[in-house]
Protein backbone atom coordinates (compact mmCIF):
# COMPACT_ATOMS: atom_id res chain seq x y z
CA UNK A 1 0.00 0.00 0.00
CA UNK A 2 1.03 3.76 -0.56
CA UNK A 3 3.27 4.96 2.36
CA UNK A 4 3.82 8.34 1.63
CA UNK A 5 6.62 8.67 4.34
CA UNK A 6 9.99 7.16 4.06
CA UNK A 7 10.92 4.34 6.71
CA UNK A 8 12.79 4.80 9.52
CA UNK A 9 16.19 3.46 8.11
CA UNK A 10 15.56 5.90 5.17
CA UNK A 11 15.55 9.43 6.41
CA UNK A 12 18.16 11.76 5.36
CA UNK A 13 20.88 13.01 7.74
CA UNK A 14 22.72 16.34 6.79
CA UNK A 15 25.80 15.02 5.15
CA UNK A 16 28.94 16.84 4.89
CA UNK A 17 30.15 19.84 2.80
CA UNK A 18 33.37 19.84 0.39
CA UNK A 19 33.84 23.65 -0.39
CA UNK A 20 35.11 24.72 -3.49
CA UNK A 21 38.99 24.79 -3.92
CA UNK A 22 40.59 28.50 -3.17
CA UNK A 23 40.69 30.86 -5.76
CA UNK A 24 37.25 29.21 -7.59
CA UNK A 25 36.15 31.90 -10.14
CA UNK A 26 32.60 30.05 -10.56
CA UNK A 27 31.20 27.48 -8.22
CA UNK A 28 28.56 24.59 -9.28
CA UNK A 29 26.96 22.65 -6.23
CA UNK A 30 26.13 19.09 -6.04
CA UNK A 31 24.00 17.83 -3.39
CA UNK A 32 24.50 14.16 -3.78
CA UNK A 33 22.58 11.31 -1.98
CA UNK A 34 24.97 8.98 0.31
CA UNK A 35 24.52 6.04 1.45
CA UNK A 36 26.54 3.65 3.37
CA UNK A 37 25.87 0.11 3.68
CA UNK A 38 28.64 -0.41 6.04
CA UNK A 39 27.95 2.04 8.44
CA UNK A 40 24.97 1.05 9.72
CA UNK A 41 23.75 4.67 9.68
CA UNK A 42 21.09 6.29 7.65
CA UNK A 43 21.68 7.41 4.20
CA UNK A 44 22.46 11.26 3.80
CA UNK A 45 22.95 14.40 1.46
CA UNK A 46 26.73 15.65 0.84
CA UNK A 47 27.56 18.80 -0.88
CA UNK A 48 30.22 19.21 -3.36
CA UNK A 49 31.53 22.16 -4.49
CA UNK A 50 33.30 22.34 -7.99
CA UNK A 51 34.82 25.31 -10.19
CA UNK A 52 32.51 25.36 -13.12
CA UNK A 53 35.01 25.09 -15.84
CA UNK A 54 36.14 21.73 -14.58
CA UNK A 55 33.12 19.81 -14.13
CA UNK A 56 32.73 19.04 -17.86
CA UNK A 57 29.89 18.78 -20.22
CA UNK A 58 27.39 15.82 -18.70
CA UNK A 59 26.01 15.40 -15.08
CA UNK A 60 28.25 11.91 -15.43
CA UNK A 61 31.44 14.04 -16.09
CA UNK A 62 31.26 16.27 -13.00
CA UNK A 63 30.22 12.68 -11.17
CA UNK A 64 33.58 11.15 -12.38
CA UNK A 65 35.26 14.24 -11.75
CA UNK A 66 33.91 13.94 -8.19
CA UNK A 67 34.85 10.85 -7.45
CA UNK A 68 38.68 11.24 -8.98
CA UNK A 69 39.36 14.24 -7.30
CA UNK A 70 37.10 14.70 -3.95
CA UNK A 71 35.53 11.41 -2.70
CA UNK A 72 36.56 8.31 -4.60
CA UNK A 73 33.99 6.39 -2.32
CA UNK A 74 31.04 7.96 -4.23
CA UNK A 75 29.07 4.80 -6.26
CA UNK A 76 27.64 5.03 -9.47
CA UNK A 77 26.74 3.01 -11.92
CA UNK A 78 27.78 4.24 -15.60
CA UNK A 79 29.30 2.34 -18.81
CA UNK A 80 28.88 3.75 -22.31
CA UNK A 81 28.79 7.40 -21.33
CA UNK A 82 26.68 7.92 -25.12
CA UNK A 83 22.81 6.72 -23.57
CA UNK A 84 23.00 3.65 -24.74
CA UNK A 85 23.53 1.30 -22.36
CA UNK A 86 20.59 2.80 -19.27
CA UNK A 87 23.17 2.32 -16.46
CA UNK A 88 23.66 6.01 -15.18
CA UNK A 89 19.78 6.32 -14.84
CA UNK A 90 19.67 8.90 -11.29
CA UNK A 91 17.19 11.53 -10.35
CA UNK A 92 18.34 14.61 -11.28
CA UNK A 93 17.26 17.57 -10.49
CA UNK A 94 13.37 15.42 -9.70
CA UNK A 95 13.41 13.96 -12.66
CA UNK A 96 14.71 10.63 -13.65
CA UNK A 97 17.31 10.74 -16.70
CA UNK A 98 20.71 9.58 -17.93
CA UNK A 99 23.24 11.47 -16.22
CA UNK A 100 25.78 10.66 -19.32
CA UNK A 101 23.51 12.78 -21.48
CA UNK A 102 22.11 15.38 -19.37
CA UNK A 103 23.65 18.55 -19.86
CA UNK A 104 24.80 20.42 -17.19
CA UNK A 105 23.97 23.94 -19.14
CA UNK A 106 20.55 22.91 -19.02
CA UNK A 107 20.98 22.61 -15.15
CA UNK A 108 20.85 25.21 -12.59
CA UNK A 109 24.32 26.71 -10.51
CA UNK A 110 22.53 23.87 -8.05
CA UNK A 111 22.60 20.35 -8.98
CA UNK A 112 20.55 18.20 -6.88
CA UNK A 113 21.12 14.09 -7.66
CA UNK A 114 19.29 11.12 -6.01
CA UNK A 115 18.93 7.32 -7.13
CA UNK A 116 15.87 6.55 -8.51
CA UNK A 117 12.58 7.23 -6.82
CA UNK A 118 11.37 4.23 -4.47
CA UNK A 119 13.99 1.65 -4.88
CA UNK A 120 15.56 -0.32 -2.15
CA UNK A 121 19.30 1.55 -2.34
CA UNK A 122 22.56 -1.02 -2.29
CA UNK A 123 24.89 2.02 -1.89
CA UNK A 124 24.94 5.71 -3.05
CA UNK A 125 23.25 6.23 -6.22
CA UNK A 126 23.11 2.60 -6.94
CA UNK A 127 19.47 1.13 -6.73
CA UNK A 128 18.81 -2.75 -6.41
CA UNK A 129 17.09 -3.17 -9.71
CA UNK A 130 16.12 -7.13 -9.02
CA UNK A 131 12.96 -7.10 -8.56
CA UNK A 132 12.50 -4.56 -11.90
CA UNK A 133 14.78 -7.07 -13.97
CA UNK A 134 12.02 -10.13 -12.40
CA UNK A 135 9.12 -8.15 -13.61
CA UNK A 136 11.15 -7.95 -17.01
CA UNK A 137 11.61 -11.18 -17.14
CA UNK A 138 7.78 -12.26 -16.21
CA UNK A 139 6.54 -10.71 -19.51
CA UNK A 140 8.47 -13.31 -21.53
CA UNK A 141 10.61 -10.79 -23.43
CA UNK A 142 11.27 -13.72 -26.65
CA UNK A 143 10.05 -14.70 -29.65
CA UNK A 144 7.05 -17.03 -28.77
CA UNK A 145 6.60 -19.25 -32.10
CA UNK A 146 5.81 -22.84 -31.07
CA UNK A 147 3.20 -24.00 -34.08
CA UNK A 148 5.21 -22.79 -37.09
CA UNK A 149 8.95 -23.76 -37.71
CA UNK A 150 11.31 -20.81 -38.79
CA UNK A 151 11.84 -22.01 -42.44
CA UNK A 152 14.92 -24.09 -42.90
CA UNK A 153 16.67 -22.11 -45.04
CA UNK A 154 16.21 -18.54 -43.67
CA UNK A 155 14.84 -16.50 -41.45
CA UNK A 156 11.32 -15.84 -40.19
CA UNK A 157 10.72 -12.24 -42.17
CA UNK A 158 9.13 -9.88 -41.57
CA UNK A 159 7.89 -6.62 -44.00
CA UNK A 160 9.25 -3.24 -43.36
CA UNK A 161 6.09 -2.05 -42.24
CA UNK A 162 6.03 -5.16 -39.49
CA UNK A 163 9.02 -4.09 -38.43
CA UNK A 164 8.35 -0.38 -37.92
CA UNK A 165 5.76 -1.49 -35.44
CA UNK A 166 8.35 -2.67 -33.33
CA UNK A 167 11.24 -0.31 -33.39
CA UNK A 168 10.18 1.89 -30.75
CA UNK A 169 9.33 0.02 -28.22
CA UNK A 170 12.35 -2.22 -28.73
CA UNK A 171 14.72 0.52 -28.24
CA UNK A 172 13.96 0.53 -24.88
CA UNK A 173 17.49 -0.15 -22.74
CA UNK A 174 15.56 -0.90 -19.74
CA UNK A 175 17.46 1.73 -17.42
CA UNK A 176 14.34 2.06 -15.10
CA UNK A 177 13.65 6.13 -15.58
CA UNK A 178 9.92 5.26 -16.46
CA UNK A 179 8.79 2.75 -13.68
CA UNK A 180 10.22 4.79 -10.75
CA UNK A 181 9.11 8.03 -11.91
CA UNK A 182 5.12 6.49 -11.84
CA UNK A 183 3.66 6.97 -8.46
CA UNK A 184 1.42 3.70 -9.22
CA UNK A 185 4.99 1.83 -9.21
CA UNK A 186 5.90 3.25 -6.37
CA UNK A 187 3.00 2.24 -4.51
CA UNK A 188 2.25 -0.93 -6.16
CA UNK A 189 5.44 -2.38 -7.32
CA UNK A 190 5.14 -5.59 -5.77
CA UNK A 191 2.26 -5.75 -8.01
CA UNK A 192 2.11 -3.47 -11.16
CA UNK A 193 4.58 -4.33 -13.58
CA UNK A 194 5.13 -0.64 -14.20
CA UNK A 195 5.54 0.60 -17.42
CA UNK A 196 8.98 -0.74 -18.69
CA UNK A 197 7.81 -4.44 -18.56
CA UNK A 198 4.35 -3.63 -19.89
CA UNK A 199 6.22 -1.46 -23.00
CA UNK A 200 8.45 -4.92 -23.22
CA UNK A 201 5.04 -6.89 -23.27
CA UNK A 202 3.67 -5.07 -26.04
CA UNK A 203 6.90 -5.13 -28.04
CA UNK A 204 6.02 -8.92 -28.16
CA UNK A 205 2.58 -8.89 -28.73
CA UNK A 206 2.60 -6.80 -31.63
CA UNK A 207 5.25 -8.60 -33.36
CA UNK A 208 3.73 -10.40 -36.39
CA UNK A 209 6.43 -13.58 -36.24
CA UNK A 210 5.03 -13.72 -32.41
CA UNK A 211 2.60 -16.68 -32.00
CA UNK A 212 1.60 -16.36 -27.96
CA UNK A 213 0.07 -12.80 -27.83
CA UNK A 214 -3.22 -14.41 -26.85
CA UNK A 215 -1.29 -16.19 -23.90
CA UNK A 216 0.62 -13.14 -23.30
CA UNK A 217 -2.45 -10.84 -23.10
CA UNK A 218 -3.87 -13.68 -20.52
CA UNK A 219 -1.13 -13.26 -18.37
CA UNK A 220 -1.41 -9.24 -18.16
CA UNK A 221 -5.38 -9.34 -17.86
CA UNK A 222 -5.12 -8.16 -14.23
CA UNK A 223 -6.42 -5.16 -11.98
CA UNK A 224 -2.96 -5.11 -10.61
CA UNK A 225 -0.28 -5.86 -13.27
CA UNK A 226 -1.57 -3.90 -16.35
CA UNK A 227 -4.33 -1.91 -14.81
CA UNK A 228 -2.30 0.45 -11.73
CA UNK A 229 -1.64 2.32 -14.49
CA UNK A 230 -3.93 4.99 -14.57
CA UNK A 231 -2.15 7.30 -17.24
CA UNK A 232 -0.26 9.76 -15.38
CA UNK A 233 2.39 10.04 -18.16
CA UNK A 234 5.43 10.43 -16.11
CA UNK A 235 7.03 7.41 -18.12
CA UNK A 236 6.40 8.99 -21.41
CA UNK A 237 7.25 11.99 -19.85
CA UNK A 238 10.92 11.17 -18.75
CA UNK A 239 12.18 8.40 -20.91
CA UNK A 240 15.58 8.91 -21.97
CA UNK A 241 15.29 7.29 -25.58
CA UNK A 242 12.02 9.14 -26.45
CA UNK A 243 9.33 6.33 -26.28
CA UNK A 244 6.26 5.53 -25.11
CA UNK A 245 5.45 3.53 -22.18
CA UNK A 246 1.94 5.00 -21.96
CA UNK A 247 0.41 4.57 -25.08
CA UNK A 248 2.07 0.94 -25.36
CA UNK A 249 0.03 0.30 -22.23
CA UNK A 250 -3.13 2.04 -23.72
CA UNK A 251 -2.98 -0.08 -26.41
CA UNK A 252 -2.37 -3.17 -24.24
CA UNK A 253 -5.87 -1.99 -22.77
CA UNK A 254 -7.53 -1.71 -26.14
CA UNK A 255 -6.80 -4.67 -27.36
CA UNK A 256 -8.36 -6.51 -23.82
CA UNK A 257 -10.83 -4.55 -24.42
CA UNK A 258 -11.36 -5.09 -28.61
CA UNK A 259 -10.49 -9.29 -28.16
CA UNK A 260 -13.87 -9.33 -25.97
CA UNK A 261 -16.33 -8.75 -28.66
CA UNK B 1 19.02 -7.13 2.52
CA UNK B 2 16.04 -5.79 4.30
CA UNK B 3 17.54 -3.03 5.68
CA UNK B 4 18.56 -1.65 2.48
CA UNK B 5 16.76 2.19 2.45
CA UNK B 6 13.98 3.31 0.21
CA UNK B 7 15.37 5.84 -2.18
CA UNK B 8 13.27 9.56 -1.15
CA UNK B 9 10.03 9.17 -3.66
CA UNK B 10 7.60 12.42 -3.26
CA UNK B 11 10.08 14.26 -1.56
CA UNK B 12 12.32 14.45 -4.63
CA UNK B 13 10.16 14.16 -7.47
CA UNK B 14 9.83 17.35 -9.50
CA UNK B 15 5.92 18.32 -8.34
CA UNK B 16 5.38 21.00 -11.01
CA UNK B 17 5.64 19.28 -13.81
CA UNK B 18 2.50 19.02 -16.13
CA UNK B 19 1.95 15.02 -16.08
CA UNK B 20 2.34 15.45 -12.19
CA UNK B 21 0.38 18.36 -12.45
CA UNK B 22 -2.55 17.26 -14.09
CA UNK B 23 -2.44 14.07 -12.66
CA UNK B 24 -2.95 14.93 -9.01
CA UNK B 25 -5.30 17.92 -9.64
CA UNK B 26 -7.48 15.34 -11.43
CA UNK B 27 -7.54 13.40 -7.99
CA UNK B 28 -7.68 15.91 -5.74
CA UNK B 29 -10.79 17.79 -7.42
CA UNK B 30 -12.49 14.35 -7.57
CA UNK B 31 -12.18 13.57 -4.15
CA UNK B 32 -13.59 17.35 -3.57
CA UNK B 33 -16.41 16.31 -5.74
CA UNK B 34 -17.11 13.19 -3.95
CA UNK B 35 -17.24 15.11 -0.57
CA UNK B 36 -19.31 17.61 -2.28
CA UNK B 37 -22.08 14.81 -3.38
CA UNK B 38 -22.70 15.76 0.96
CA UNK B 39 -24.46 18.70 0.27
CA UNK B 40 -26.34 17.15 -2.87
CA UNK B 41 -27.50 14.43 -0.49
CA UNK B 42 -28.44 17.10 2.26
CA UNK B 43 -30.75 18.84 -0.21
CA UNK B 44 -32.48 16.17 -1.45
CA UNK B 45 -32.67 14.83 1.80
CA UNK B 46 -34.79 17.96 2.81
CA UNK B 47 -36.85 17.96 -0.05
CA UNK B 48 -38.55 14.49 0.81
CA UNK B 49 -38.70 15.84 4.56
CA UNK B 50 -41.60 18.05 3.83
CA UNK B 51 -42.00 21.86 3.37
CA UNK B 52 -40.71 22.66 7.22
CA UNK B 53 -37.37 20.81 6.82
CA UNK B 54 -37.05 22.36 3.14
CA UNK B 55 -37.36 25.32 3.91
CA UNK B 56 -34.72 25.45 6.69
CA UNK B 57 -32.71 23.78 4.22
CA UNK B 58 -32.95 26.83 2.00
CA UNK B 59 -31.73 28.83 4.78
CA UNK B 60 -28.56 27.09 5.20
CA UNK B 61 -27.76 25.98 1.46
CA UNK B 62 -27.64 30.30 0.76
CA UNK B 63 -25.42 31.15 3.22
CA UNK B 64 -22.42 32.33 2.84
CA UNK B 65 -20.19 29.80 3.64
CA UNK B 66 -22.05 27.03 1.31
CA UNK B 67 -21.85 29.72 -1.38
CA UNK B 68 -18.03 29.37 -0.82
CA UNK B 69 -17.94 25.81 -0.71
CA UNK B 70 -20.84 25.70 -4.09
CA UNK B 71 -17.59 27.91 -5.86
CA UNK B 72 -15.02 25.53 -4.91
CA UNK B 73 -16.94 22.83 -6.23
CA UNK B 74 -18.04 24.39 -9.19
CA UNK B 75 -14.00 24.89 -10.30
CA UNK B 76 -13.12 21.18 -9.04
CA UNK B 77 -16.17 20.44 -11.46
CA UNK B 78 -14.66 22.19 -14.18
CA UNK B 79 -11.24 20.82 -14.22
CA UNK B 80 -12.20 17.52 -13.40
CA UNK B 81 -14.94 16.97 -16.06
CA UNK B 82 -12.24 18.43 -18.65
CA UNK B 83 -9.58 16.22 -17.09
CA UNK B 84 -11.86 13.13 -17.43
CA UNK B 85 -12.35 14.23 -21.37
CA UNK B 86 -8.73 13.75 -21.46
CA UNK B 87 -8.20 10.32 -20.10
CA UNK B 88 -11.24 9.48 -21.94
CA UNK B 89 -9.41 10.56 -25.72
CA UNK B 90 -6.20 8.92 -24.19
CA UNK B 91 -7.79 5.85 -23.88
CA UNK B 92 -8.65 5.19 -27.22
CA UNK B 93 -4.82 5.15 -27.89
CA UNK B 94 -4.88 9.02 -29.12
CA UNK B 95 -3.20 12.31 -27.97
CA UNK B 96 -0.14 9.94 -25.83
CA UNK B 97 2.78 11.55 -27.40
CA UNK B 98 4.56 13.88 -25.39
CA UNK B 99 4.00 16.99 -27.00
CA UNK B 100 0.59 16.04 -27.43
CA UNK B 101 -0.07 15.54 -23.86
CA UNK B 102 1.75 18.44 -22.78
CA UNK B 103 -0.36 20.48 -24.76
CA UNK B 104 -3.59 19.08 -23.60
CA UNK B 105 -2.46 19.96 -20.40
CA UNK B 106 -1.95 23.30 -20.74
CA UNK B 107 -5.57 23.21 -22.87
CA UNK B 108 -7.49 21.64 -19.94
CA UNK B 109 -5.92 23.69 -17.27
CA UNK B 110 -6.94 27.46 -19.46
CA UNK B 111 -10.14 25.97 -20.96
CA UNK B 112 -11.04 24.75 -17.40
CA UNK B 113 -10.48 28.62 -15.69
CA UNK B 114 -13.04 29.35 -18.88
CA UNK B 115 -15.56 27.37 -18.28
CA UNK B 116 -15.06 27.75 -14.14
CA UNK B 117 -15.16 31.20 -14.62
CA UNK B 118 -18.49 31.25 -16.89
CA UNK B 119 -20.10 28.92 -14.09
CA UNK B 120 -18.97 31.30 -11.97
CA UNK B 121 -20.52 34.39 -13.12
CA UNK B 122 -23.64 32.62 -14.11
CA UNK B 123 -24.02 31.63 -10.56
CA UNK B 124 -23.56 34.84 -8.77
CA UNK B 125 -25.93 36.68 -11.50
CA UNK B 126 -28.65 33.77 -10.35
CA UNK B 127 -27.62 34.50 -6.80
CA UNK B 128 -27.76 38.56 -7.26
CA UNK B 129 -31.20 38.46 -8.72
CA UNK B 130 -32.45 35.67 -6.45
CA UNK B 131 -31.40 38.06 -3.63
CA UNK B 132 -33.22 41.23 -5.68
CA UNK B 133 -36.01 39.44 -5.65
CA UNK B 134 -36.35 38.85 -1.91
CA UNK B 135 -37.50 35.84 -2.62
CA UNK B 136 -35.00 34.04 -0.09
Amino acid sequence: MADFRLPANSRIRKGTTHTAPEGAREVRTFRIYRFDPDSGENPRVDTFELEAGECGQMVLDALIRIKSTVDSSLTFRRSCREGICGSCAMNIDGVNRLACITSLHDLGREVRIYPLPHMPVVKDLVPDLTHFYAQYASVKPWLLAHQSPPPPDRERLQSKAEQEKIDRPAACILCACCSTSCPSYWWNSDRYLGPAALLAAYRWIIDSRDEAGGERLDALEDPFKLYRCHTIMNCTDVCPKDLNPARAIAEIKKMLVERQS
Amino acid sequence: MADRPLSPHLSVYRMYRYSVLTSITNRLTGVALSAGLIVLVYWLMAAAGGAKAYGRALGVLSSGALKVIFLILLAAFSYHLLAGIRHLIWDSGRGLERSQSQRSAWLIGIAGLLLFAGLAWWTCLHWTMAGAGGAR
